[in-house]
């Protein structure tokens, strides 16, 4: 296969589900900024927001300032930040056009047609209702993209360039998204493990789509410790980091032929890490502390990535927001 | 002015059926399903591009669903014509950058060669695979009455327009297929295959065994990319841009996620002044460098071959009956259309006093811009016009108005007449052929001759009937 063609499906992929997952984000923005605040608290929401979406290079404020006005029209219409929703689909149909050939007619409506709705959605203004109805388009546009590969493409070369680009961009934004948590200030030190952090990561998990799943794997309400085992370590979750890595392992495994020395360290290289994470315990992850421990994940599997460019011929990934 | 629907007042027995589809459904409903086909190409992605205009660079080309029909006959004349055409134009293009024979024998004078900006001299003495230049070219034909056509124009360098001849038929017959039962309408599905093997039967003298092939387009923001996608789609070959191919000791590949892979056919959808910096235009960043050495050493065909615009230019035009006569020793099946040369003194003459009855196209023009037409312009549009051709006679011919055919197409106020014209495509291999249909372009406007798609023409689906039922 062309690297440029192998480049353009990976591309394709990550932007359908950095649109999902910017999507995501913002929901899990406006269930947190919905929550009742104490004694006029400030609100950290939305910066937590610009952080974790890795925007905050671009974001035109002060992240500190930011609300939720200017974080909508950054992460949804702003051209200019490669995350925000209208970038995505524009770069995900540019990376499909490129590489048309190579994709079935159903994945390629699925994206065309992605645009051309597009626009009917950017000529209303985005109240609270009109964002949640584009939120809930962009999910169902992505899951049909999604669905599309899943169901027509066949099982080659190409699918393998499409899920390694999902899985990469999706093991970052679950990364991203735990660490909202972090960085969204609890009102008092004394609140840690009280009401209010319990709905702070209930939103969470909502924002992964997980706060049913959660309650079917541990029959329990949600917790840190819940939290992050079943986004991080949980092997049946698809969102979690270990599931992102196995399937990165299992799809690059079947991509690299032959004798290619490169290919053969990039293969090393997966394999390393995603046996670090199945021997993983919750307990290191709080002792290292979860923020530092995400920052280092994100860091290490930007690298993957990179190497994964390399290896197949194409071009550079750009570096990390090592926020 | 000769409507191809009708035989004298008669309807034609080749649109009877198109004619009771027409009764069946009402011109309103067959509007509201050419809605309804249109909303299929741009689903499918079918668009060309135009930069000129702002906004959506992204547009569909109008699509008139009542299709135009040729019986055997008439085919026939438009499929030997085509074809001889396409064997003299190879041979006088092989002769160009050969031994000059037309010259020789006092046929063309070598300045009409030499002079023109079509000519690469980097191609002399250079020999293609089965000295086959221009392997597909696109003849465009007009017709004045029902046996009775002319050559126009011919495209030899990378004529575009047939993914429409085959995707126009592909959504009549998905959303009619009544139209097509009992086989009556010869099929268009051999393009792919055809082009294919002609590629093949090209291969270079060096190549190490089944040849690879790729299609190399300037990317997707060249106006014809769809095409590109589609045709390397049909062949199941790769879609190449210059950067992903380099040379290699006069060897071209192409970079893939497996290391590089060798190239032995590329049919090229690139002009030829970007295709090697190293031979033309420096700065181009859509060729790759090294490409023309690689093919004068064997090791790669290109489809076409560069330079095969000598052969296509309008002054050019003009000798086309002499060099079939003179390579084929055959006399012209189709004729061209009466051309005055404005760089000859005494046709120059005839065409100002004539202006305002007659076609000025630029020599080197194309697409339909810069031209005159004499019976629907204004006095002052004319007289603009002669000032450019007394101050640069060598840089027009002219023609008369022909009474272009016209063919009904659909409108809100019902059936109308527009004019239409015929692009088929002849494919050079081992045989030279060509598919039973063409691009049928019309003009939407009432009156209009013009039937570019980039001054707004449509097009139509083109049926070819087939012998048994064409007389029916």
């Amino acid at each position: 296969m062309l690297s440029r063609t192998a480049e353009g499906l990976f591309w394709m992929s990550r932007y359908v589900e950095r649109m999902d997952n910017t999507a995501r984000l913002l929901d899990a923005g406006r269930r947190l900024d919905a929550l009742p605040r104490q004694d006029g608290a400030t609100s950290s929401e939305w910066t937590s927001i610009v952080i974790a979406s890795g925007c905050s290079d671009s974001f035109p404020d002060d992240p500190e300032s930011a609300t939720s006005t200017t974080v909508r029209e950054h992460l949804v219409r702003d051209e200019t930040n490669p995350s925000s929703i209208v970038s995505c689909i524009l770069a995900a149909r540019q990376n499909a056009k490129a590489v048309r050939p190579s994709l079935t007619s159903e994945v390629w409506e699925a994206i065309n047609q992605t645009q051309s709705e597009l626009k009917k959605h950017l000529h209303n203004e985005f109240d609270r209702k009109n964002l949640n109805a584009f939120l809930d388009w962009a999910h169902g546009r992505a899951a049909l993209i999604i669905g599309s590969v899943l169901g027509t493409m066949m099982r080659d070369d190409r699918y393998g360039f499409v899920q390694i680009g999902k899985w990469f961009e999706r093991a970052d934004a679950t990364a991203r998204l735990l660490d909202v948590k972090y960085h969204v200030l609890l009102p008092k030190v004394a609140d840690v493990g009280g009401g209010f952090d319990y709905l702070q990561w209930l939103q969470i998990l909502r924002a992964a789509n997980s706060a049913t799943a959660f309650r079917h794997a541990y029959g329990r309400s949600p917790d840190a410790e819940g939290v992050v085992d079943l986004l991080v370590l949980n092997p049946q979750s698809p969102r979690s980091l270990r599931t992102a890595l196995e399937q990165l392992d299992f799809e690059l495994t079947s991509l690299t032929k032959g004798n290619v020395g490169l290919q053969q360290k990039l293969l090393a290289q997966v394999k390393l890490q995603s046996r670090a994470i199945d021997q993983l315990a919750l307990e290191d992850i709080f002792a290292r502390g979860l923020h530092e421990w995400l920052t280092n994940f994100i860091l290490e599997t930007n690298n993957l990535a990179r190497m994964t460019a390399v290896a197949f011929g194409f071009g550079a990934i750009p570096e990390p927001d090592a926020s | 002015m000769y409507n191809e629907m009708f035989r004298g007042s008669g309807l034609r027995d080749e649109y009877a059926v198109i004619d009771a589809w027409l009764k069946k459904h009402g011109p309103t409903a067959l509007l509201d399903r050419q809605a309804e086909a249109e909303e299929m190409f741009r689903r499918i992605g079918i668009t060309f591009a135009v930069y000129t205009e702002g906004s959506d660079p992204d547009r569909l080309i109008p699509f008139d669903m009542v299709p135009r029909v040729f019986n055997e006959k008439e085919w026939s004349i438009v499929e030997r014509g085509s074809i001889q055409r396409a064997k003299a134009l190879n041979c006088f293009i092989a002769d160009v950058y050969g031994d000059r024979n037309i010259v020789k024998e006092g046929i063309m004078p070598e300045a009409m060669i030499l002079n023109n900006p079509a000519y690469i001299k980097q191609m002399n003495g250079y020999r293609p695979p089965n000295d086959i230049w221009s392997h597909i070219i696109g003849v465009d034909i007009v017709r004045t009455e029902e046996d009775k056509f002319f050559v126009l124009e011919d495209n030899c360098r990378t004529p575009s327009g047939v993914s429409y001849v085959l995707q126009n038929r592909e959504v009549m017959h998905r959303m009619f297929p009544d139209l097509f039962e009992g086989g009556r309408v010869r099929p268009v599905d051999g393009y792919g295959e055809l082009l294919a093997a002609a590629m093949q039967d090209c291969a270079p003298a060096n190549c190490p065994g089944k040849p690879t092939l790729a299609l190399l387009t300037p990317g997707q923001y060249n106006s014809a990319y769809y095409e590109h996608y589609f045709l390397a789609d049909l062949m199941g070959i790769d879609l190449v841009e210059g950067s992903d191919l380099f040379v290699d000791n006069d060897i071209v590949y192409m970079r893939t996620t497996n290391g590089p892979q060798r190239v032995d056919v590329l049919y090229r959808r690139l002009d030829d002044e970007f295709m090697d910096p190293e031979v033309f235009f420096e700065g181009s960043t859509l060729g790759v460098p090294g490409i023309i050495r690689a093919m004068k050493a064997g090791n790669l065909t290109m489809v076409n071959a560069p330079g095969t615009g000598i052969a296509d230019d309008k002054s050019v035009y003009t000798y086309v009956p002499e060099m079939i006569r003179f390579y084929l020793n055959e006399e012209p099946i189709i004729e061209n259309v009466t051309t005055y040369c404005c760089e000859r003194p005494d046709e120059l003459a005839y065409v100002l006093e004539h202006l305002s009855e007659l076609v000025v196209k630029e020599v080197h023009g194309s697409g339909g811009y810069g031209m005159l037409i004499g019976p629907t312009s204004t006095a002052a549009q004319v007289e603009e016009f002669r000032a450019k051709l007394i101050a640069r006679p060598n840089n027009y011919i002219a023609q008369p108005t022909l009474a272009l055919s016209t063919s009904p197409i659909l409108t809100p106020d019902g059936m109308s007449p527009r004019h239409v014209d015929l692009r088929p495509f002849v494919i050079s291999g081992n045989q030279t052929s060509l598919i039973p249909s063409g691009l049928t372009r019309v003009a939407l406007q009432d009156g209009s001759l013009v039937v570019n798609s980039s001054q707004g023409g449509g097009v139509k689906d083109t049926w070819v009937l087939s012998d048994r039922t064409s007389h029916a």
